[in-house]
């Protein structure tokens, strides 16, 4: 990357004995090629030293749990269900990574998606689906989400596509096999205030000092794309640790009247940051500056390095300014920024027949080597055998550049299918996947009450092999399968019902009776 | 009559391989969950890549149909097209030797016109061009009862057992063609009398089909290296996991059905399939050809995964009953209800799924429909075949039931 970094420092305290807890913030500014910013806060709390629980101990009095800066709603989750590894995502909107790039934190799929690693228990209310079950509720009660309808369903276990991110603490009691992922999504899941409110709760100063001050409901929630994301991470060298991080993408040549990209922290999120949070022991705001040629100013100075303690007590705010651009002209062609550029569609107009289509391609000079991972609910079933991998416009046979496919097929009512496989991706190439589907029928009960909106597929995900926590999400698709007339249960019983009384009594009225010949009047004319 | 028998198979063979193989092969009404061929190409190539086919619910055919489409026939274009053709000859053949038997001649004026009804009947043909293994039953349905019209006792029943397997609803074949194997095909309708044999001669008949199909069963438990396969297979019929589509009337109404009244409806509806065998055998018991005849008109009326292949058989059957015709007593009607169906149900299925412009409930009453007509020409055919023995009507006398 050619884009340097600028820091800006509220508040720095440098202590020689190291806290058991320690919390830091941080933001992320980072103009984008198409006039817009991306904006990454973390807010990130280390439990030094602290180890996760051991699921064989889940059936005995736990240890007693004291925390200063560390949120205790989470932390009792975290022990209640003994869960080393958790991350939670909740976005809304399309991230463009043509335009875009990487963001900052990777899970950027549309809707909810929480995965999660954990250590097989040893009693059956202590198992891993149990426990999943258990955290999946605890969680939407936190942060008021619909988290709880993350069933069998949608539950799948890629565990190739999502390794931990941190250490898994080895396990006491000799588990049958040790560590087991379980993930799933809710690409309809929208954020929202009310997700957001209870979040702020979890930091040590919410809303009213530091960085959080920002986070304005109105203005993250009228962002282009908005996300939240919940982290724990176990290292065995230092801790639990919990990063809270806010992903919004503001267009500021939007809410300008003179169509400018001009920007200050005012003008964004509609406050300058006030004072620093006193227990942060690091609060940053890092401008990444922009790769193009056009000239900008930034102000105030910001600084380069600071050592010992040091807080902030006046406000800041940060302008940024392109002072020669009359008015924001969008690019028209822009390079893609990431590595790799994805589309995923959903061909045919038909409710039981059609084609996914998915185009991958390298925009890297090197082969990249890809997990290519597709998680289906079961009213979506693939046709496997209809499989075809082509290279480039011409259509060429590629079908050796995807290799160790694994398929769990999906189970009608119960499981979703999994597809995951590797892709070798010749260097700016281009590969068009295809594969028919067919789309199931449903009960009545099984349809949403908007049955005629559709149904929102997952994303596919992209896993490249050499940096697998760069993951790539493909936007969510949008299913319309046919739907049943749902005011009619007591008609089709009804009507179906009558017919086969008829058919049966009929027929059975036949078999019974005797065949009498009688001896008629003949009408005399 | 062989040189017109092989033209209409020529004519068959031209049709499948025409674009028309590519339209109808996902078609619902031509092919159910448990026979479309393109179903059964992916569970080839599952058990070809070592996935476990009876894991998912896509495939649902038998462990012996993916042994047989994964090693003898390729799930190619050419091979199957001429397969399912040359079956369809195979059951206008075997549907021609019933009537011989049936009416203890060598050769008849009446054949090609059997022959012509079975191989015209676009019930029959369509689901073959469409690839849908509903031929392939259909065929084995005729063959068990050509074999049995013949006392070729063996054959009858392995083709029994093997076509059972492949679509359980069958084995309630099993009793007509028990009779049917003791007795013989010959008309008696005109004469109705008490079953000639003993009834405990059927015992190692029995047997003997108890033993072919439980060793079919355990074959495809070791070509599919488990279980599994009864739920998706024989376990389909009962639980009707997948609520596609068909010309039958179970699948709207357990889309309809209430959660709770779930498996009360679906124990009623598949008892409700077994309940006419006993008394349909015992009414006909003086000829149990008729009575196998009737129960394939209940099982195209009332199975859980019908398509249009089993009506259709029942149908073409009725060219084997010409002593029957006179007594029909609404003729017309049911043909014309048959003609209503079979323009409403691929108009109605069009709208629905293909356009989005009509919805479930047209066609869900064009299977009403459907069933209805199905429906009248079962009952017209009980009462023609009970009527036949009072013989004509006199003038100033009526035949009734009392």
């Amino acid at each position: 990357m050619r884009w340097s970094i600028l820091f800006f420092f509220l508040s720095w305290r440098f202590s020689v004995t190291a806290a058991v807890e320690e919390y830091r913030e941080e933001l992320t500014l980072r103009p984008l090629v198409d006039g817009k910013l991306a904006a990454h806060f973390s807010f990130s709390t280390l439990l030094r030293s602290a180890v996760p629980r051991d699921p064989s101990s889940l059936g005995t009095d736990d240890t007693s749990q004291h925390y200063t800066l560390f949120p205790l709603a989470l932390g009792q989750i975290l022990r209640e269900h003994a869960i080393p590894e958790f991350h939670l995502t909740i976005n809304s909107g399309k991230w463009d990574y043509d335009r875009w790039g990487h963001p900052g934190e990777p899970g950027v799929g549309s809707g909810a998606e929480l995965w999660a690693w954990m250590g097989d228990g040893t009693a059956v209310q202590t198992s891993i689906d149990a426990r999943w079950k258990a955290l999946q509720n605890s969680l939407s009660g936190l942060f008021c989400a619909s988290l709880g309808s993350m069933d069998a369903l949608h539950t799948t276990s890629p565990a190739n596509a999502f390794l931990p991110t941190g250490d898994l603490p080895r396990l006491l009691a000799p588990a049958r096999d040790a560590y087991t992922l379980r993930h799933a999504t809710l690409p309809a899941e929208r954020v929202c205030t009310e997700n957001l409110t209870p979040f702020l709760k979890l930091l040590p100063c919410p809303s009213r000092a530091g960085i959080a001050a920002l986070l304005e409901p109105h203005r993250i929630f009228d962002a282009d794309w908005h996300g939240l994301g919940v982290h724990v991470r176990w290292r065995a060298d230092r801790g639990v640790q919990l990063t809270l991080t806010v992903q919004v993408v503001l267009d500021s040549v939007r809410t300008s009247t003179e169509r400018r990209r001009d920007w200050t922290l005012e003008s964004l999120f509609g406050r300058s940051l006030p004072r620093s949070c006193n227990v942060a022991s690091s609060s940053v705001v890092l401008v990444t500056l922009p790769s193009d040629e056009s000239a900008y100013t930034l102000s105030p100075e910001p600084h380069v390095s600071i050592e010992g303690t040091w807080s902030r007590t006046s406000d800041l705010n940060i302008v940024m300014k392109w002072p020669e651009e009359e008015r924001f002209s969008y690019p028209l062609n822009i390079p893609p920024l990431s590595d790799l550029s994805v589309r995923r569609t959903l061909k045919g107009s038909s409710q039981t027949h059609g084609e996914l289509s998915v185009v991958v391609r390298n925009n890297r000079p090197v082969p990249v080597r890809t997990h290519y991972l597709e998680t289906m609910p079961w009213h979506v079933e693939f046709f496997l055998h209809t499989l075809t991998v082509t290279c480039g416009d011409r259509g060429v046979d590629c079908a050796s550049l995807l290799t160790n496919m694994t398929y769990t097929p999906s189970r009608p009512h119960a499981t979703p299918a999994q597809l995951l496989a590797t892709l070798e991706l010749p260097p700016h190439e281009t590969l068009h996947l295809s594969l028919r589907v067919r789309k199931a029928f449903l009960r009545y009960t099984e349809h949403p009450p908007d049955a005629q909106r559709g149904w929102d597929l997952p994303p596919a995900v992209f896993v490249p092999f050499d940096a697998p926590h760069r993951r790539i999400y493909t936007p969510a698709l949008l299913v319309d399968l046919a739907t049943p007339d749902f005011s009619m249960p007591y008609n089709v019983i009804i009507m179906s019902s009558t017919l086969i009384a008829l058919i049966f009594g009929s027929l059975f009225n036949m078999l019974i009776r005797r065949f009498v010949v009688i001896e008629v009047d003949v009408k005399v004319d | 009559m062989t040189f017109e028998f092989a033209l209409a198979v020529a004519t068959r063979t031209v049709l499948a391989f025409s674009p028309l193989e590519r339209l109808l092969q996902d078609d619902n009404q031509l092919s159910s969950p448990l026979t479309s061929y393109s179903r059964l190409q992916e569970g080839v190539y599952l058990f070809r890549h070592g996935i476990d086919p009876y894991a998912g619910g896509t495939f649902r055919h038998s462990p012996l149909s993916l042994s047989f489409f994964s090693t003898i026939v390729p799930a190619s274009r050419i091979p199957p097209a001429l397969l399912w053709t040359s079956l369809d000859a195979v059951g206008a053949w075997a549907l021609v030797n019933i009537w011989r038997s049936r009416s203890n001649i060598q050769r008849s004026k009446r054949d090609l016109r059997i022959a012509a009804i079975y191989l015209l009947n676009p019930y029959i043909f369509l689901p073959c061009l469409a690839l849908s293994t509903s031929t392939v039953e259909t065929t084995l349905q005729l063959l068990t009862l050509m074999f049995a019209s013949r006392g070729q006792s063996s054959l009858s029943l392995l083709t029994l057992a093997v076509l059972s397997h492949l679509s359980l609803p069958a084995i309630l074949l099993l009793l007509p063609v028990l009779l049917l194997l003791l007795s013989d095909p010959l008309s008696h309708l005109a004469s109705p009398k008490p079953f000639p044999q003993k009834l405990s001669k059927c015992v190692p008949l029995l047997v003997e089909f108890t033993v072919s199909f439980v060793t079919l069963a355990l074959a495809s438990t070791l070509v599919a290296g488990g279980w599994g396969w009864m739920r998706n297979t024989w376990g389909a019929g009962f639980l009707l996991p997948d609520l596609t589509p068909n010309p039958g009337l179970w699948w709207y109404f357990f889309t309809e059905m209430f959660d709770h009244f779930r498996p009360f409806f679906l124990a009623a509806f598949s008892l409700h399939l077994a309940i006419y065998v006993v008394p349909l055998c015992i009414k006909f018991q003086h000829d149990p050809l008729y009575a196998s005849f009737l129960l394939l008109g209940i099982l195209g009326t009332f199975k859980p995964y019908p398509t249009l292949s089993d009506p259709g058989l029942f149908l073409s059957f009725i060219s084997l009953f010409p002593e029957t015709y006179p007594y029909l007593r609404y003729p017309v009607v049911t043909a014309l209800l048959h003609l209503h169906a079979f323009l409403l149900l691929p108009l109605f299925h069009h709208l629905w799924i293909g356009t989005g412009t009509g919805n479930a409930n047209f066609f869900y009453a064009s299977t009403l429909v459907f069933g209805l007509a199905n429906g009248s020409a079962l009952l017209d055919y009980v009462w023609a075949g009970l009527r036949v023995a009072i013989g004509e009507e006199k003038e100033g006398w009526v035949v009734t039931q009392e």
